[in-house]
C-alpha cells in the first residue's frame, strides 16, 4: 500500500521532472544552491546569497509583467519599496507580528499596482515606460515629506529578524556560532521561498491566463477582438507582478531589519530586474532567475575572488554584457541553454528510442521470418 | 510684492534652461521614434568634460572654448553611441529603453573610473561661467544665470529655424512623418539620425553645462537621473515628439517649481514630485500630452 503510493509518487516525478532536461537541470541548480552552506560559506556569503533569493523573486515578478505581458515598467523597485515600508510602518506603529505585517504589505502594494495599473490602461509604450519610472520617486518625496513617521533619509531601522539570535544563544551556541545559525535559517527561508514563488510565477506565466497575457503583449487590438478583457487581465498582471515583488521587499526588509529610501526604492534597484532579464532571456522567467544568481556568483566571487578585478569595474562589465546581449543576442543566455541545447539533447535521445523501437520491430519481424520460413 | 516678481524672473530662468534641455529628447524621439534614456548621462558628460577642459581641470581652457569644445565632443560621443548601439534594435522599443539605459549606467561608471583616477574624485565643482549679478525688479539675478538663459532662448531659435527653414530640416521633418516613404524619396535615414542624435546630444551637453555651472555649481556621477526625469516630464506634458508642445511644458515645469521654491521654501525639496504629480494628472486627462501627436488605437 505504501509503496504503491510511493512508486507513484516516483513515476510522476520522473516523469514530469527528470524525463525533462530543462526541469532536471532546475532541479540540479536547486539542490546545488540546497546544500551549498555544507560548504561553510562566511557569514557575508550567506547574507549575499539570501539577497539574491529575494532578487531573483523581484525579477522574475518583472519578467511576469513586462516579458509576457509587455507593460514595461521601470519603476518596479516601488513594489520592493512599499512591500519594505509597509511591513516595517506597521510593526513600528502596531507592534504586529510578522505573519501579520508581511501578507498586509503585499495586500497593500496589490491595491496600489491596481492604482499604477491606471495609467497603463490609458497610455502605452514609451509614455508607461516614463511614467512608471517615475513613481518611486514620487514615493521618496513622500516618505521625505513624512520624515516624522517613515524617519526620512535615515529610514526605519529596529525590525525584528525571522529567526531571533536569542533563540540560538539560549540553546548553548555562542554568539558567532548563534549568528552564522541565523543566516543560515534565513537563507534556507528565502530559498523556499524562491522555489515557490518561481513556480508560481512560471505555472501563471504557462497557465491559460498566462496565453492571454501573451496576446495582449502580440496583438492587444486583436485580443480584445476576440472578446478578451484586456483592462481586467493588464490591472491581474500588475498586480500579481506587485505581490511578489512586494513580498520580496516586505522579506528584505525583516532580513536587514533597517530599510531606507536608498536601498529599497532606488533607480538603480529598478534597473535591476531589466539587467537580470534581458541577461536571462526576456519572456522565460527561469531566465530571470537563473541570471539573478549567475550575475551575483560573477560579481561576489569570481570576479572579487578568484579574478580579482577592482570593485568599480564590476557593473562596468555586467553593463557591456548587457548591451551586447540584447544587441547581438536578444533570446538571452537561459533561453539558449534550455530551448537550444538541452532540446537538441532530448531530440537527440528521442530518435535514439524511436531507433531502438525500429530495431525492436525488425527483429521482431526477422524472427517471425526466420521461425516461420521452415515449415515451408 | 518681491515674491511674485521673484516667481516670475526664476520660473522664466528655469524654463529657459528646462527647454534646451528637454528640446534634445523631444528632437530624437520625434525624429527617430528612439526613447533616449541616456539623454541625462550626456548631459552629465557635458558637465563633466567642461570642468575638464575648463580652468579647474587639466586643460585649463577659458570657459567659453571648454563649453564649445565639450558639446562638440559630446556630440560626436552621440552619434557614436548611436550607430554602435541603437541603429541595430531601432525597431524594438523595448531593447533601446534598456540599452539606452545601459548606457546611461555606462558613461556614469565610466566618469566615475576615469574622473576618479585623474582628478581623485568624481565629485568636482563648476566654474560659473559669468561673475556678478544684475537686479530687475528688486531681485537679484546672478549674470551666468541670466547668461544661460539667453544663451538657451537663442539656441532654440536656432535649432527651430533649422528645422522649419533647412532642407535638412525638412528631411527630418519628412522621416518623422513618414520614415518608409522619406527613404523612397532618397533620404538617408541612417546619416540623418546621427546628425539628429549629435544635434540632441550636444543639446544635452550644453544643458548640462548651464545647469551645472549656474544652479547646482557641482558635477557628480549620479546627476544624469534628476535632468532625465525632468525631461520625460517635460516632454510628457508637452506631447512626446513635439517641440512646441515641449518649449511649453518646459515653462509650465519652470513656474511650477520657481512656484514651489519661493513660495514653500519649507517644502523646496517636493519641487520634483509637484512636476512628477503634474505630469500624471496630465497624462492621465490627456494622454497625448498637451501638443502630441495623436496615439493611434492600436
Amino acid at each position: 500500500m505504501v509503496a504503491n503510493y510511493v512508486r507513484r509518487i516516483y513515476t510522476n516525478f520522473a516523469t514530469n521532472i527528470i524525463d525533462i532536461p530543462p526541469r532536471l537541470l532546475a532541479l540540479l541548480c536547486f539542490f546545488i544552491l540546497l546544500v551549498f552552506p555544507v560548504t561553510g560559506p562566511n557569514v557575508l556569503l550567506l547574507y549575499v546569497l539570501t539577497y539574491t533569493n529575494l532578487i531573483a523573486i523581484f525579477a522574475g515578478s518583472w519578467d511576469l509583467l513586462v516579458g509576457r505581458v509587455g507593460q514595461i515598467s521601470l519603476g518596479h523597485a516601488l513594489f520592493f519599496g512599499i512591500g519594505a515600508y509597509g511591513t516595517a510602518l506597521l510593526y513600528k506603529f502596531y507592534q504586529l507580528p510578522m505573519w501579520v505585517t508581511i501578507p498586509s504589505a503585499i495586500i497593500i502594494a496589490v491595491a496600489v499596482s491596481i492604482l499604477v495599473g491606471f495609467p497603463s490602461l490609458r497610455v502605452k509604450g514609451p509614455y508607461l515606460a516614463l511614467i512608471t519610472m517615475t513613481f518611486p520617486l514620487i514615493f521618496v518625496s513622500a516618505i521625505l515629506y513624512f520624515k516624522q513617521w517613515t524617519g526620512g533619509e535615515n529610514g526605519i531601522a529596529g525590525l525584528p529578524s525571522f529567526f531571533s539570535l536569542q533563540f540560538f544563544v539560549e540553546r548553548g551556541f555562542s554568539y558567532s556560532a548563534a549568528l552564522y545559525m541565523q543566516k543560515v535559517s534565513e537563507y534556507y527561508m528565502t530559498l523556499l521561498l524562491l522555489l515557490v514563488s518561481g513556480i508560481i510565477i512560471y505555472k501563471i506565466a504557462n497557465s491559460k491566463t498566462g496565453i492571454v497575457f501573451v496576446s495582449i503583449l502580440d496583438d492587444e487590438l486583436a485580443s480584445k477582438a476576440s472578446g478578451i478583457n484586456t483592462t481586467r487581465y493588464k490591472l491581474m498582471a500588475f498586480a500579481i507582478s506587485a505581490c511578489f515583488a512586494s513580498l520580496s521587499g516586505a522579506v528584505f526588509a525583516h532580513i536587514l531589519t533597517s530599510i531606507g529610501p536608498g536601498g529599497t526604492l532606488s533607480v538603480a534597484l529598478s534597473f535591476l530586474p531589466v539587467i537580470m532579464t534581458v541577461f536571462g532571456g526576456i519572456g522565460t522567467i527561469y531566465g530571470a532567475i537563473a541570471a539573478t544568481f549567475i550575475i551575483q556568483i560573477l560579481d561576489l566571487y569570481i570576479l572579487t575572488d578568484l579574478v580579482p578585478i577592482p570593485m568599480e569595474w564590476h557593473p562596468l562589465i555586467f553593463i557591456i554584457i548587457v548591451i551586447i546581449f540584447v544587441i547581438k543576442w536578444p533570446r538571452g543566455i537561459a533561453r539558449f541553454v534550455v530551448e537550444d541545447v538541452l532540446k537538441e539533447l532530448s531530440k537527440e535521445r528521442e530518435i535514439e528510442e524511436r531507433g531502438k523501437h525500429v530495431w525492436k520491430k525488425y527483429k521482431k519481424k526477422k524472427q517471425e521470418a526466420t521461425e516461420s520460413a521452415p515449415e515451408d | 510684492m518681491t515674491l511674485i516678481e521673484n516667481f516670475l524672473i526664476t520660473g522664466a530662468l528655469a524654463g529657459a534652461v528646462y527647454a534646451l534641455l528637454a528640446l534634445g529628447f523631444t528632437l530624437i524621439y520625434g525624429v527617430a521614434g528612439v526613447v533616449n534614456m541616456a539623454h541625462g548621462a550626456l548631459f552629465m558628460l557635458g558637465a563633466f568634460l567642461f570642468f575638464a577642459f575648463g580652468p579647474l581641470g587639466s586643460f585649463g581652457l577659458g570657459v567659453f572654448p571648454a563649453l564649445v569644445l565639450a558639446a562638440i565632443f559630446v556630440g560626436i560621443t552621440g552619434s557614436i553611441v548611436y550607430v554602435l548601439t541603437i541603429h541595430q534594435i531601432i525597431r524594438d522599443m523595448l531593447a533601446v529603453l534598456v540599452v539606452t539605459i545601459g548606457v546611461a549606467l555606462l558613461f556614469q561608471q565610466v566618469i566615475v573610473i576615469v574622473f576618479g583616477a585623474v582628478f581623485g574624485s568624481a565629485y568636482q565643482a563648476v566654474p560659473p561661467l559669468l561673475d556678478g549679478y544684475q537686479t530687475f525688479l528688486g531681485v537679484r539675478v546672478p549674470n551666468s544665470r541670466l547668461l544661460v538663459a539667453v544663451v538657451s532662448l537663442s539656441l532654440i531659435a536656432i535649432v527651430w529655424t533649422f528645422i522649419s527653414k533647412l532642407k535638412i530640416g525638412r528631411a527630418m521633418r519628412a522621416v518623422a512623418q513618414d520614415r518608409e516613404a522619406a527613404m523612397l524619396m532618397g533620404i538617408n535615414t541612417t546619416k540623418l539620425y546621427m546628425m539628429t542624435m549629435a544635434i540632441s546630444a550636444s543639446l544635452a551637453a550644453i544643458a548640462g553645462i548651464f545647469i551645472a555651472s549656474s544652479t547646482t555649481t557641482t558635477a557628480d556621477p549620479a546627476m544624469w537621473l534628476r535632468p532625465l526625469v525632468m525631461s520625460f516630464a517635460i516632454v510628457i506634458l508637452g506631447g512626446l515628439g513635439s517641440i512646441k508642445g515641449t518649449i511649453i511644458g518646459a515653462f509650465i515645469i519652470g513656474y511650477v517649481e520657481s512656484a514651489v521654491v519661493v513660495f514653500l521654501p519649507q517644502e523646496s525639496f517636493l519641487a520634483s514630485a509637484f512636476t512628477l504629480a503634474i505630469m500624471v494628472v496630465v497624462l492621465l486627462v490627456r494622454p497625448r500630452g498637451l501638443f502630441g501627436r495623436r496615439i493611434e488605437l492600436e
